[in-house]
């Protein structure tokens, strides 16, 4: 029994490590645009796409298919942070909300009518079994647990340090100072994006072995499941958002276990939406303005 | 919006009798006029008409963006169909059992969503559809999960002893045309009434409409149910046209199409609203556009519309008609 | 100035986190009477503004509304219910409409019984409606502003703008109005015309006025007492000769 447990809790930390490698880029998004990009997961589904694509199309090494699934997710990101996320810079939220939402159906679907709708079998990737302390689980997994800490360490260190990050930190603090001081606040913007957008199609391209098998509306899903996170971390919250994304990945794996695997999906929202009802000032207070 | 128009005459014959009747001997011989595919687009975008109607309530009059009308019209397309195969009740019935429970099911749900604000709001009312669609996949005793309900029957009226049934596409264009104008009736008076008029108030200022008394708050309350109402009576004909409902009754793209009806028609008008679900429902279906070719260029409409024309596509058609009227 | 006070507020506290920012004031307005609050900025003014229209909750402290207590009452309650209506500062009418939809719209929640009446569209709705919008055209014209009625009020002066938000005010016939610095932002030459529609509301109407203001010209010609607020405490009280005389309110002012 406790030795089922925690294999559940192993397999939940990598599902929370591919949602906080997802979330967090969301939530840089939200500090540094105010906005809440409907559309995140999609760029998931990039990264994973564009893996599948050098694989099965190139013949290319799984290695070298993640750098071509990351490469292809910023190029994306980068055409429409010039060309959408550029305009959003001070625009009222529900504009964000409604341009995303169309970013997101013009990705979705435009991945299904260049490579069909259909499920697509992804080979590669790095799935034979290790056991660590009595759970058995596969390299790819470690390899995902692996990577979401050194981005996480890698982030800490570019908010705090770069000047990239510095950038970041004053336009999420106050949008109409950075102007003042010579900020652009746009290429700000549209770099945070690109970074957010490249992290999520990582986190696509490195779930993909695990997932198996790939398909274009796979990104509206992730968003679902990253939106609760990014609010319970507390908006534009880089720490907070990793340990909420962990929770949600535990919780999902035990509810899956102990009560149902249908309900596994519903969770995330479920609770977002109790605490929501349950403190519809308080989780937002800390760290967005309304 | 009648609201904004000015009193001042407009130069030029007054030309609204005329297009009105136009619209109204259209919309009587469409059947005529149209092919079978074209008159079920038609259908098809007037069941749309709807939800819109209602959304158009919450986002163009009182400025609150939703996305659980595909909530509500899930519920309702689930309590026509309930009604109509377990207990055989006639079609009016199933559509005001319908409207009644997706309107009173917003009660619950909206006092707590209409609390947060701007982007958690949407947020909430996403959660709506997602947690709609998950109890209508997993409460399988009722709703039979995954395989959906199947062999809804097509609406039948029972008046006294006479009884009658709706069939073919000519009859359920009749039916539903009559309910769409009704329902266009009914929101024009909501708009014109002075309900209407503290709800432009809120979607302008809420502060303000507080300061002067009015209790923004019971209003945005009651215009979420009226909204989830017209969403259950649009769900119910759904229902009843299709004869089948499944858990892709409630999904994400549904709320989004309602919204594109509205934001792309013109939010705060009603004539607006029409035209877009034409436009968006009955033209892309009628064209037979492939579903996935039609979400990007919804997508693409969406991005067009927040950036260049805030006040949806209907105003181009109004700078042509006047452009008209000034050259005869 | 006998009997009641029309409005009645007593150890009125909020704070916002550490700050203290109005620390238990006492302030009443008769019946009546136009009442001055001055103060330099950040002293709390508007933050007391806040607490007593019902736009935030004071954490103590009461507020009495011609005997009636209303502490904690909404904004909208107070005013459908209180007849107290206040102004702001930057906001002050609804953009996109007319002035005439502005002052129906002011009109209306004091004419219609309910929400569920506001629904209604048979013959008495519209009479009612009818009658607001004749006391809104009146309203209009003495404002002035009849030449302007059919353009969107966002269109118009900051001025006029002011003058369209004090008629609405004026819609349901208030007991008592709160002024949100009524000059800030506005053309000198309009200043004499918002004056003189507070002193007719005053006059005429019989309506009282408790006045946030800079401009102390204002305030000593139509003001019959002031009361001034620094760092959230009241530091003095008295007729505007008494106030321009008073050695503390002047070095608050000066920043002693």
């Amino acid at each position: 029994m406790l030795f089922q447990i925690s294999e559940q809790i192993v397999n939940g930390i990598v599902t929370g490590a591919v949602y906080a490698l997802v979330a967090v880029g969301m939530t840089m998004i939200f500090g540094v645009l105010r906005a809440i990009n409907f559309a995140h997961g999609e760029y998931y589904m990039v990264g994973t796409f564009g893996a599948w694509v050098a694989i099965e199309y190139f013949d290319l090494p799984y290695p070298v298919a993640i750098v071509a699934g990351v490469i292809a997710t910023a190029f994306v990101a980068l055409v429409i942070g010039q060309f959408v996320m550029r305009r959003m810079v001070g625009a009222p939220a529900e504009a964000g909300v409604l341009a995303t939402l169309g970013i997101a159906l013009i990705l979705q679907n435009s991945v299904i009518l260049l490579f069909g709708g259909g499920y697509k079998f992804f080979e590669g990737g790095y799935i034979e079994p290790v056991t660590i302390l009595g759970v058995s689980l596969a390299e790819q997994r470690l390899l995902i647990i692996a990577v979401a800490v050194l981005v996480f360490f890698g982030l800490e260190l570019l908010v705090t340090y770069s000047r990239m990050g510095k950038a970041m930190r004053a336009v999420s603090q106050n949008v109409e100072c950075c102007a003042v001081v010579g900020i652009d606040v746009r290429k700000v913007v549209v770099r945070t994006f690109v970074l957010g957008a490249a992290l999520a199609g990582l986190s696509g391209v490195l779930t993909a072995p695990v997932n198996v098998s790939v398909y274009g509306g796979m990104g509206e899903l992730i968003t679902f499941k990253t939106l609760p996170i990014i609010i319970m971390g507390g908006l534009g919250n880089v720490r907070g958002t990793f340990f909420a994304a962990m929770i949600l990945g535990i919780a999902e794996s035990l509810v899956a276990t102990y009560v149902g695997l249908q309900f596994r999906d519903t969770v995330g929202f479920a609770t977002l939406m109790l605490v929501l009802m349950w403190r519809p000032h308080g989780l937002f207070s800390a760290q967005a303005r309304y | 919006m009648s609201l904004n128009e000015s009193s001042l005459p407009l130069p030029g014959r007054d030309l609204r009798l005329p297009f009105g009747l136009a619209v109204v001997v259209l919309a009587c011989c469409a059947p005529l006029l149209l092919g079978n595919y074209a008159l079920h687009a038609v259908i098809i975008s007037l069941i749309f008409l709807l939800p819109a109607h209602g959304l158009n309530l919450l986002v163009g009059y009182t400025g609150l963006l939703s996305l659980a009308q595909a909530a509500f019209f899930g519920v309702g397309a689930y309590v026509s169909a309930l009604m109509a195969v377990h207990w055989g009740t006639p079609f009016y019935v199933n559509l005001f059992g319908a409207g009644l429970v997706a309107g009173v099911l917003a009660l619950p749900l909206g006092i707590p969503a209409l609390r947060l604000r701007s982007t958690s709001f949407v947020m909430c009312t996403l959660g709506f559809v997602i947690i709609g669609q998950a109890v209508a996949k997993n409460w399988i005793s009722l709703t039979r999960g995954d395989m959906g309900l199947s062999a809804i029957p097509k609406p039948y009226f029972a008046l006294g002893p006479a009884s009658f049934a709706v069939s073919g596409t000519v009859g359920f264009y009749y039916l539903v045309l009559a309910i769409a104008a009704l329902a266009t009736f009914v929101v024009w008076l909501i708009v014109t009434s002075p309900a209407g008029r503290n709800m432009v108030a809120i979607r302008e200022n809420e502060t303000l409409a507080e300061s002067v008394g009015v209790p923004t708050w019971r209003y945005k309350l009651v215009v979420f149910m009226i909204s989830a109402t017209f969403a259950g009576f649009g769900g119910s004909v759904y229902a009843h046209y299709l004869t089948v409902v499944s858990p892709l009754t409630f999904q994400m793209s549904n709320s989004t199409l309602m919204l594109i009806i509205v934001l792309g028609g013109g939010p705060g008008t009603i004539s607006g609203v029409v035209f877009g679900s034409l436009l968006f429902v009955g033209l892309s279906e009628a064209l037979r556009i492939a579903p996935e070719l039609r979400m990007v260029a919804y997508g693409f409409c969406l991005l067009a519309l927040v950036f260049w024309f805030p006040k949806g596509f209907a105003p181009l058609i109004t700078r042509f008609w006047t452009m008209l009227r000034g050259r005869s | 100035m006998t009997g009641l006070p029309i409005l009645d507020i007593t150890g009125l506290s909020k704070s916002y986190g550490a700050i203290r920012a109005v620390d238990g004031v006492d302030l009443q307005v008769h019946r009546g009477e136009i009442c001055g609050l001055i103060g330099p900025n950040g002293s709390g003014k508007s933050t007391f503004f806040d607490c007593t229209s019902g736009l935030a909750r004071p954490n103590a402290g009461s507020v009495k509304l011609d005997g009636q207590d209303i502490t904690g009452w909404s904004l909208n309650r107070i005013a459908r219910e209180g007849r107290m209506l206040r102004s702001f500062q930057k906001t002050v009418t609804f953009g996109a409409l007319d002035i005439e939809e502005n002052l129906v719209i002011a009109g209306q929640m004091f004419t219609f019984p309910s929400v569920a009446s506001t629904f209604g569209f048979g013959a008495r709705s519209r009479a009612r409606v009818d009658g607001l919008r004749q006391r809104a055209r009146e309203l209009i014209r003495l404002s002035g502003l009849w030449d302007v009625r059919t353009q969107p009020a966002g269109n118009l002066s900051g001025g006029q703008q002011k003058l369209i938000q004090f008629a609405s005010m004026l819609m349901p016939e208030p007991k008592l109005i709160l002024l949100d610095e009524p000059m800030a932002g506005i053309n000198p030459k309009l200043i004499e015309r918002v004056v003189e529609a507070i002193r007719y509301a005053n006059e005429q109407l019989g309506v009282s006025f408790l006045v946030i203001e800079h401009n102390i010209d204002v305030i000593t010609s139509i003001c019959q007492r002031v009361a001034v607020l620094d760092q959230g405490r009241k530091l003095a009280e008295g007729t505007p000769a008494e106030i321009m005389r008073n050695q503390a309110v002047r070095e608050a002012y000066l920043g002693g």
